[in-house]
């Protein structure tokens, strides 16, 4: 690795790699969500296995946007009901919950920040593809809960002295926290949280959205884009925007490429954070 | 660090390597020389200063020039120069040299091996039959220490996970403990040798193909024309140059056109000899 940089990228690798594993019984599910020839019975087969996901599973579909009139009591009513997609991210997120509810001091992030920031991006992820004219695989909604995942690690190796020069390359040489942790680190969060995602077995694709969150040009893959995306929307939710008034650019050959005019983004935006307003509870954010 | 220690690691730098430090990369300095000087058991920078000013350790000196060189590489960097090499300038190249069967590369900042590796994978993977031609791939980079990387050919989790592909992953690298190796018969096509662009440059065959990527940027405008001037006396007739993204030869060497193919700006000769 770089020889010159203030951090040990193999401690970091290896920090990595000593993470507690995520239950099989997710991972099984994961790996299950991005094969294309897995059925519905067949997701609902493997969750009916695992009882602590089956209880988290008939909370999510039976929370209040969820709930229809009639109440869902089978594993297979309930993947039926919220797909794949929403099945594999509440498994993710319920399985990630407790690393990613801890403050992050390293990001200035308190208490349960980062978690509602997962599920913001997270429920983004979901309004993303009623806009998108392309197909959005169902892994990207996991992609965008678990992006910011790399923090988590990140922030274990931030000396008071390293983050000292983090903030000299933003502030004085006007860079992107991203850039000051590729130039003085040599290694940026979203590469180490696919390397955490990696560790834990979950598909290529999962990986690929959240080590290019900030860099979809090049993912070279539709997952980055979404997540990319959705980690902006998140953010606008959260300073309590409306989206009416954009306060972000995305770039312009993300949007082409998910077949978004720029004037769809408030609406977007919009329907993401009543979304939120509703869903969250789903994620107990 | 103070201001005469900065002026003076900056112009040391530009003396030995040409690469341009301007004010406000103090903290880039900073952090690339304290992070030497404990490599090298020094108490701070002002210690390794002034063990450099003293010009009693050569090895030292040099280290500083390394450290100050940005390493920043990765498999396929920027995808679509790569697209445009395999659809369109390797097919033109093998065809024209298909009577010799010879086919010259050179890599001018090849750091960690990412980029001439790449190439070999697109050679391995679509013109296969240039492996049995006289491939002369020279590979170059103006840091020793960087160069012993490449040779080796490993390659951490993370840095493999920087554009390359599983299918080429599986494909072409093999595990060894917690890193991966690149093939062994690629890897040895490769002549990796050391080359510092602003003085003597080593004898090269002509170059049908030169990969100068994302190393121009860092010199100035002078420095710039000089290299490009003695790329362009490189290159074969109807050989390419690629450049970075951010890099042209425009207003610096009108010997060489562009020319756009796909997404990406690749460079010719005006007037092949």
């Amino acid at each position: 690795m770089n020889e010159n940089t203030l951090v040990d990228l193999d401690a970091m690798i290896a920090k990595a790699n000593e993470l507690a594993p995520l239950p099989a019984s997710t991972v099984r599910l994961a790996q299950a969500v991005s094969s294309a020839e897995t059925t519905l019975e067949d997701v609902a087969e493997l969750i009916a296995l695992d009882q602590a996901l089956t209880a988290t599973l008939l909370r999510g579909a039976n929370s209040v946007a969820s709930a229809s009139a009639t109440p869902v009591r089978s594993v297979k009513e309930a993947v039926m009901r919220l797909g794949t997609a929403r099945v594999l991210a509440l498994a993710v997120a319920s399985s990630t919950r407790g690393m990613l509810n801890t403050p992050v001091t390293g990001y200035g992030l308190r208490q349960g920040e980062l978690w509602r920031h997962s599920i913001a991006s997270g429920i983004a992820a979901e309004v993303i593809p009623s806009y998108a004219s392309v197909g959005v695989p169902p892994e990207a909604f996991t992609a965008a809960i678990l992006h910011d995942i790399g923090k988590l690690l990140m922030t274990k190796f931030l000396s008071e002295e390293i983050m000292g020069f983090l903030r000299r390359a933003e502030e004085g040489d006007h860079l992107t926290r991203l850039d000051s942790e590729r130039v003085l680190l040599s290694v940026h969060h979203g590469e180490l949280g696919g390397l955490m995602a990696q560790h834990w077995r979950l598909p290529e694709r999962i990986v690929t959205g959240i080590i290019y969150h900030h860099e979809p040009d090049a993912g070279n893959d539709v997952t980055a884009d979404v997540t990319y995306l959705a980690n902006l929307v998140a953010k606008q939710i959260e300073a309590g925007l409306d989206g009416r008034q954009l306060d972000f650019q995305p770039s312009p050959a993300v949007l082409e490429r998910l077949g978004l005019r720029p004037d769809e983004l408030p609406t977007l935006n919009q329907a993401a954070a009543k979304r939120y307003a509703q869903v969250s509870a789903r994620y107990n954010a | 660090m103070n201001a005469a220690d900065f002026t003076y690691v900056c112009g040391f730098v530009r003396d030995e390597s040409a690469i341009v430090l301007e004010p406000g990369k103090e903290y880039l300095v900073e952090s690339r020389l304290l992070t030497l000087a404990r490599k090298v058991g020094l108490p701070s920078i002002e210690d390794l200063i002034g063990q450099v000013r003293t010009a009693k350790d050569p090895a030292l000196k040099r280290k500083v020039v390394d450290a100050m060189t940005t390493n920043e590489s990765s498999f396929f960097r920027d995808i679509h120069p790569f697209e445009t090499l395999k659809k369109h300038i390797l097919p033109e190249i093998i065809a024209r040299r298909q009577k010799e069967r010879e086919l010259s590369i050179w890599c001018g900042a090849a750091s960690s091996g990412q980029e001439p590796f790449t190439i070999m994978m697109i050679l391995a993977e679509y013109f296969p039959q240039v492996l049995d031609w006289n491939l002369k791939f020279i590979a170059t980079d103006l840091s020793t220490e960087i160069l012993a990387r490449a040779r080796s050919g490993r390659f951490s989790q993370l840095e493999v996970n920087r554009g390359l592909p599983a299918t080429l992953l599986v494909k072409h690298f093999t595990r060894q403990g917690t890193e991966w190796e690149f093939s062994e018969k690629l890897r040895r096509r490769v002549n990796f040798q050391e080359l510092n662009l602003i003085k003597d440059w080593p004898v090269m065959p002509p170059a049908d193909l030169v990969f100068l990527r994302n190393v121009l940027i860092y010199f100035d405008v002078e420095t710039k024309k000089a290299i490009l001037g003695r790329v362009r006396r490189l290159l074969r007739p109807g050989g390419t140059l690629f450049l970075g993204g951010a890099e042209t030869t425009l207003n610096l060497d009108d010997g060489f056109v562009a020319v756009v193919k796909d997404r990406t700006s690749c460079y010719q000769l005006r007037f092949p000899q």
